[in-house]
């Protein structure tokens, strides 16, 4: 009897260890997804406010529609505290309509990997993120489903007009046809400055009207840059950037760029608006010591030492808004200004948007559609994202009408908490004679290697000085080159079924 | 008389001989199911994706519409990272050698009954089983430019500030070659300690008998009958060395790969090439050559085996 209890253990065991067979490969945790907001939002990762949502805060909220026997998944990223609004939104979406909702949520590094899992396993979540850069592929691919019969034209016609735009498609062109994905925002990368540092060293806030020219705007960080501690090292700086998200702001308002118009060559080698764009960024670190040092940054990030009070000018997202407003995360008064402008003479700073898009396989589309709804585009559900119910501002509202409306006055009042100066963001979605947001050229490109090769060139050595930025530029275009022409190719074959 | 023909006659079992048989082999068949469903199924859905353009997308279906027969390899040649990241990952070889050299000093540290010595072994022994991430994330925060353990202890000895382990190109490579010794001591000094455990005591004794001393007992005695043991950590480190991952992108900010791509190995690129990039076809290419390296390798490995690994008989 024992032998056969220890034999049948055996058989146990070795049954179950043929399933650990796969050995050593312990996977990586985080993979960088491919969508402009997720880039963003990385940074941002590691502290986000921990917001509560008041249930009273979706009190108006209501759907219409028996979903009853509607079983829907959403798959989505959110850092904790947006989270917890889409939670709130989804118990009244359930109570108001009968349907199940399964959310679920994982970070934005992690997102891209695990809906390609998804991909492979042929079991797609009914609600899912796609970015503009990723429609064309995910519709010819088969993956989403045009969205023209469940969304009013008048709504459509509401939505800020650079939405529309990147999450329309043909089958040929973005931009034309069918809709294909609800907008979860439109965001922009603001310029913040925290007011109590300017108190402190007498420095003049900055005017929104009037964005510095590049020579103002170092003399103002060089006024802010010093060591207060007098332990002989400088620990607040004007300003700090992280190259990966804030030199767009730089290189586009000097009228530079990365591409050429069609997107099949890269121009910065020996483009005078690039270089000195470039160059100016890295002098900031380099020449004038406006910023950390290059090793000091990788120490401890801008973000963080932004949120420790040692910054004075530092990017802010719409999704940012509700993090400095909360006083255990940011202890600082700020407000909103103007990314300083080159030689255009035009603020620039990149746009970012991802969408809700709906299963092409979904057994139940008028469910999804009234949930993304919810989410995108109904007035209520709009109040209670962009902050004027919750106190805590994720978003800029989706419709204009609501955007330009009441929320502008519900920020005027006081009721959505939010960094003085809120026009800016306005002006960079909207853009203005000074103002002007543009979505990143990899969103029109197949894939974003050309970027990458950019990133992983060494470009730390023309920010610490050792290397020009224009020894750079020709040194690495040859790769980008190569990269960029592999995935027009990849785009070619694509779009030859 | 048919045995004489050369002819094989089928010799009959008892019955339970047979009942023996047939559950000797469902315990087989448990490992080898799951090797054919989690080893070689992958292993050839990845060279046939190598031959894809693939991207995730539309299953089979999507793999066919692309496929491209050799491109990726040929493609791989003239790719520079490619063989950069080969370059690098041959340099994190140089860990291998070190962590047996030091591993097999401890082993001789602590083959002896001192004090403690149990101790000690699970000491050394801890970060190997320790999970790699948490490891990793700690030495990141070990080698933090301002507010690291290294750097704060070279300002406090010497208040200089320390260099940037992680920043520098040549450096972190050799900061990552330091984690990797520190995570794989423990089981060169396990396994050397077993081998060392091992050799008879009359070899030495007769050793000592003839007058030899000590470096010519270990050169003579000890190390060709360590044979075995080096062999089989050789072979296991080289294997697992050409797939480090988990360091580089754990230990270098945002998982760039550090400054310049300076830290990356194949696996990585492998792996932002598969799920950054979508490229599954190109990615599984570079899997597939590096199944190759390893593959002939190891073959190279075990071809010199019968050179210098001695046993004891």
């Amino acid at each position: 009897m024992k032998k056969k209890l220890v034999s049948l253990m055996l058989a146990t065991v070795l049954a179950v260890s043929c399933f650990a067979g796969c050995g050593k490969a312990e996977s990586g945790e985080t993979a960088e997804a491919a969508t402009e907001e997720t880039t963003e939002e990385t940074a941002e990762e590691s502290v986000g406010a921990k917001i509560t949502v008041d249930e009273s805060a979706t009190d108006n909220v209501a759907v219409e529609g028996d979903y009853s026997d509607a079983d829907l998944t959403v798959f989505i990223f959110a850092q904790d505290h947006e989270k917890a609004v889409y939670q709130s939104l989804i118990d009244k979406f359930t109570e108001t309509t009968g349907a199940k909702v399964t959310f679920e949520v994982t970070t934005s590094d992690e997102y891209g990997q695990k809906i390609l899992a998804y991909k492979a396993a042929g079991d797609m979540p009914d609600i899912f993120y796609v970015g503009p850069e990723a429609v064309a592929s995910n519709v010819d691919d088969g993956y989403i489903l045009p969205l023209d019969d469940y969304v009013s034209e008048e709504t459509v016609a509401d939505l800020w007009p650079a939405i529309t735009t990147a999450y329309r498609y043909d089958g040929k062109e973005a931009g034309t046809g069918s809709l294909y994905c609800l907008p979860k925002d439109l965001s922009t990368f603001a310029f913040a400055y925290n007011k109590t540092m300017f108190d402190e060293a007498g420095v003049a806030y900055p005017d929104p009207a009037n964005p510095y020219t590049w020579e103002e705007f170092v003399e103002v960080c060089q006024s802010l840059t010093k060591d207060k501690d007098g332990d002989g090292e400088i620990d607040q700086w004007g300003c700090a950037n992280a190259l990966q998200w804030a030199l767009d702001a730089f290189i586009y308002t000097n009228g530079g760029h990365f591409l050429n118009d069609d997107y099949t060559e890269v121009v910065i080698d020996g483009q005078k608006e690039f270089i000195d764009a470039f160059q100016y960024f890295a002098d900031l670190t380099c020449k004038y010591g406006v910023t950390p040092t290059v090793e000091q940054d990788t120490a401890l990030g801008g973000y963080q030492r932004w949120l420790d009070g040692q910054i004075g000018f530092y990017a802010c997202g719409t999704w940012d808004v509700g993090a400095f407003m909360d006083k255990n995360t940011f202890p600082y008064e700020w407000g909103l200004c103007a990314w300083p402008v080159g030689s255009t003479g035009v603020s620039m700073t990149r746009n970012g948007s991802v969408g809700f898009a709906v299963s092409a396989d979904t057994e139940y589309p008028d469910a999804a559609a009234a949930l993304i709804t919810l989410f995108s585009t109904d007035l209520e559900g709009q109040r209670v994202l962009s902050g004027e119910t919750t106190g805590a501002s994720l978003q800029v509202p989706n419709t204009m009408s609501y955007a330009k409306g009441d929320f502008k006055d519900r920020i005027a009042d006081g009721t959505i908490p939010y960094g003085e100066n809120a026009e800016v963001i306005f002006n960079y979605l909207e853009g203005t004679d000074k103002y002007k947001g543009i979505f990143v050229e990899t969103t029109y490109t197949y894939n974003a290697d050309w970027w990458n090769e950019f990133l992983s060139g060494g470009y730390e050595y023309v920010l610490n000085g050792e290397m020009t930025a224009a020894e750079y530029c020709a040194q690495v275009q040859p790769a980008m080159q190569a990269a960029l022409d592999s995935a027009n190719e990849m785009k070619a074959a694509a779009s030859g079924q | 008389m048919n045995s004489k023909k050369g002819k094989k006659t089928k010799t009959k079992m008892s019955i339970m001989a047979k009942r023996e048989e047939k559950w000797g082999l469902l315990f087989v068949a448990a490992p080898a199911v799951g090797f054919l469903l989690f080893m070689l199924y992958p292993i050839i859905f990845a060279f046939l994706t190598s031959l894809t353009t693939w991207n995730g997308a539309k299953g089979f279906q999507g793999m066919l519409d692309r496929f491209c027969g050799f491109d990726n390899y040929i493609k791989l040649f003239t790719d520079a990272k490619f063989w950069q990241t080969l370059l690098t990952t041959t340099i994190y070889l140089l860990g291998i050698p070190i962590g047996m050299i030091i591993g097999l000093l401890c082993a001789m540290g602590m083959n002896r009954k001192i004090p403690g010595v149990r101790v000690l072994r699970t000491m050394y022994y801890i970060p190997v089983i320790s999970s790699l991430v948490s490891v990793s994330i700690l030495w990141a925060w070990v080698y933090n430019y301002d507010y690291g353990l290294l750097n704060t202890i070279i300002k406090t000895l010497t208040g200089l500030h320390g260099p940037n382990w992680l920043g520098d190109e040549a450096l972190i490579k050799v900061s990552m070659i330091i984690f990797m010794v520190w995570k794989g001591l423990g089981t060169s000094i396990i396994l050397y300690l077993a081998g060392l455990q091992n050799i008879p005591r009359s070899y030495y004794e007769a050793a000592m008998v003839d007058g030899a001393n000590g470096w010519q007992k270990f050169r003579n005695i000890t190390l060709p009958l360590l044979s075995p043991v080096t062999f089989y950590i050789l072979v296991t480190t080289l294997i697992g060395g050409f797939q480090v991952f988990v360091e580089v992108q754990v230990m270098t900010p945002n998982g760039n790969g550090g400054i310049g791509y300076s830290a990356a190995t194949i696996v990585f690129y492998l792996y932002q090439k598969a799920f950054e990039s979508f490229q599954l076809g190109y990615a599984s290419a570079i899997a597939v050559i590096l199944a190759i390296i390893i593959f002939v390798i190891t073959l190279f490995n075990f071809a010199g085996q019968k050179k210098w690994v001695k046993t004891i008989d």
